[in-house]
């Protein structure tokens, strides 16, 4: 079926509902596309332990609070929950099992299809958020290993696992939380760090380091910024070198800014680390029956594997030549802001700055929203 | 599983300084020490010397092992021993997993799988940690605090007032693993700034919504009110945690961790304040409890020929589940 439309919106998470009633507010007409059979899928399959890193207070969508109750860093099913209120409060209904399967620019606009149905439309907010597509990394051997090897995506809890060994692949957020609620779990875990990596607690001094983001770090140039929060991670966390956690030469908030990746934000991985209840280990190699060997030249007996070795966007994979819009990682050049030579396009939700992703989004989306009003006029 | 198999508090991780801590849980005399080397690491060993039964927590920590006072052997944290004066002996000492997490150290059996206690206060902000000792056993300690029956006539703040007990609801649902209670009712009156305090109203509707875990025995409070007008939550909660371990057959320590929804730095730091005062208020009510407790004339953990009430029922639940879980059958 062919489908003529103002604007089309490509993803019901946090972005694409935010954006959804940005434009219902200035009643601008639209259609949310996603292709699972709810809002916020991702949040959905996340592990269960997860909560936000960022303060309720500072990551609301635009228009609504979180309800009274709710915790300072709210846990997965309290978002999933807030985002289902969300989507009722501006009555969003997206059109759910519709999976973008390309996109392409033509003559003053943009023409979508899925499996069933064509849609044209003047503008195009790609939402799609930067948990599409898993990255899943192989290594020589893997295939004789015997034991689960799983994506990061498909862990839900540690439950499984007691009394196992297992390896938990990247030190990101969720490798360290895994290799924790594995631990709670009565599971031996090991986390494999693969780079240098910062390591910052998400409470400073017990304040969230969101705070300190908003009203101190962001306003600073880079390199004090740097200089004071390395100040203040040295007193409070010591050397992590000892324990397999190398620093990288970029201070912690230049590495957000220039290398848009934000540091490992500790809820309590380091504190098992530090007591050696969680192993550190190096970058994977090679896989034998029942054993992982490292770069360092060790092997350790592993019954399991997690890999929480991320995402990726994986925009150019639908997206006809998208590739002058995105990065060398697939991430979009543009936020909340036109893209040159493509009018009527916006991408929103693919950045995780200093100041929280959530709270980015609130702005991005009064501001995609603007420039779609503005053009219609 | 057996009952060391679970983790259980036994010190706050700030009373383990250099020097080692003796601590008696469930029967078993543990010494408790903090390596000196740099690391991290804590060891717990049972406090007697494989030697010649000396008592291991009169002695010292001599970089990440414990040394005996009365010949020198010394011990790392997995028990491995080593004997100065016959350096080919292989003495063992009985060593225990420790850990610490949430400023409390825990012991549980060398090996055991248990999982640990889910204690989710992610968001949470704590407002303060005690111990308090009952003198009496671990079934009777927990009936205590599994019901609200008694708050009229022992606390002084907490729960419901004594004429509208009767209007109290007291929900009851059970799993395989847990006991859940929910108690809704009118709060009792408090002095006038409390309410400020903590953000409510005269009227308002106390909430008691707790479930009771068994590996180990630990109950996680949810405390909150009530606009009766709307239904609506008020902006402030507790979340505590109550963790029962038995000492001696005769005795139980309660660790109890206080954790408030509102973030100290909101209202101008009021909140701050109110921190304090809640703290000494959780002081104040688990001291009641356990003043009461070592004044019962029948500390039998049995029910059997008791006349119950209808807040009784979680009692009887938590005793299968003690037996079944805790205790292992």
């Amino acid at each position: 079926m062919r489908e003529e439309t103002e604007v089309i919106v490509v993803g019901a998470g946090p972005s694409g509902l935010s954006v959804g009633a940005c434009l219902r507010s200035r009643g601008i007409s639209f259609e949310i596309l996603e292709r699972s059979g709810e809002v916020g899928s991702s949040w959905r399959n996340h592990y269960e332990r997860l909560h936000l890193h960022t303060v309720q207070r500072f990551s609301a969508l635009p228009g609504m609070p979180w309800p009274a109750g709710t915790p300072t860093y709210p846990s997965r099913a309290q978002m999933v929950s807030y985002l289902d209120a969300y989507a009722g409060a501006f009555d969003l209904n997206p059109r759910f099992g519709e999976d973008v399967r390309s996109a392409r620019r033509v003559d003053g606009g943009f023409v979508l299809r899925t499996e069933a149905n064509e849609y044209h439309t003047r503008g195009l907010v790609v939402a799609t958020g930067y948990n599409r597509v898993p990255n899943v990394p192989t290594w020589p051997g893997e295939a004789s290993f015997g034991g689960p090897i799983l994506h990061s995506s498909r862990y839900k809890n540690g439950d499984p696992w007691r009394g196992k060994r297992v390896l938990v692949v990247g030190a990101g957020n969720s490798g360290a939380e895994i290799a924790l609620d594995l631990w709670e779990h009565g599971a031996k875990p090991a986390l494999s760090v693969r780079g240098p990596v910062h390591v910052v607690p998400r409470d400073l001094t017990g304040v969230p380091s969101q705070i300190s983001s908003l009203f101190l770090f962001s306003r600073l140039p880079p390199k004090v910024a740097d200089a004071i929060s390395l100040f203040a991670l040295d007193r409070m966390l010591g050397d992590l070198t000892p324990y397999g956690f190398t620093r990288p030469k970029l201070g912690p908030i230049s590495q957000v800014i220039v290398e848009k990746r934000i540091p490992l934000i500790d809820v309590g991985t380091l504190e098992l680390v530090k007591q050696g209840q969680i192993d550190v280990v190096k970058d994977v190699r090679s896989f034998d029956p029942g054993e992982v060997h490292f770069v360092d030249g060790t092997t350790r007996p592993f019954d399991a594997v997690v890999l929480a070795t991320g995402y990726r966007t994986g925009i150019s994979e639908y997206f006809e030549d998208a590739e002058g819009w995105l990065d060398e990682r697939g991430y979009p050049r543009y936020f909340g802001e036109p893209v040159p030579g493509a009018p009527g396009l916006f991408f929103i939700g693919f950045r995780n700055p200093l100041t929280g992703a959530l709270h980015d989004i609130a702005i991005e989306a009064q501001r995609v929203a603007d420039h779609l009003a503005g053009e219609k006029r | 599983m057996a009952e060391l198999d679970h983790w259980h508090p036994v010190l706050f991780a700030d009373e383990l300084g250099r020097k080692p801590a003796h601590v008696r849980v469930c029967d078993r005399e543990l010494v408790l020490f903090r390596a000196s080397d740099g690391t991290a690491t804590l060891g717990a060993l049972a406090d007697v010397c494989p030697h010649r039964g000396m008592r291991l927590s009169e002695g010292r920590v001599e970089g990440g092992r414990l040394v005996c006072p009365y010949h020198g052997w010394s011990f790392a944290p997995d028990g491995e021993g080593k004997s100065p004066a016959t350096p080919a002996a292989r003495p063992c000492a009985d060593a225990f997993d420790v850990v610490e997490r949430y400023g409390l150290v825990w012991i549980k059996r060398r090996g055991a799988e248990a999982a640990f206690p889910a204690l989710d206060v992610s968001g949470y902000h704590l407002i303060g940690k005690t111990r308090q000792r009952a003198e009496a056993p671990l079934e009777v300690t927990l009936d205590n605090f599994i019901e609200v029956e008694h708050t009229p006539e022992v606390h002084a703040l907490l729960g419901y007032p004594r004429e509208r007990m009767a209007e109290v609801t007291c929900e009851v649902t059970s799993t395989e693993t847990s006991v859940r209670v929910y108690n809704e009712g009118p709060q009792r009156a408090l002095p006038r700034p409390l309410y400020t305090l903590l953000q409510i109203e005269p009227g308002d509707a106390f909430v008691d919504d707790w479930t009771t875990w068994f590996s180990p025995v630990y109950t996680v409070y949810d405390q909150y009110w009530l606009d009766p007008a709307t239904g609506q939550r008020r902006p402030n909660a507790l979340r505590i945690a109550i963790f029962f371990v038995p000492v001696t057959t005769g005795q139980t320590d309660i660790f109890a961790l206080s954790y408030a929804l509102a973030a100290p730095w909101d209202r101008y730091g009021l909140n701050a304040f109110a921190y304090l005062l809640t703290r000494a208020f959780v002081v104040m009510e688990l001291r009641r409890d356990v003043a009461l407790l070592g004044k019962l004339a029948d500390k039998s953990p049995e029910l059997r020929g008791r006349s119950l009430s209808r807040f009784d029922k979680p009692l009887g639940l938590a005793r299968k589940r003690i037996e079944t879980i805790y205790r292992g059958g």
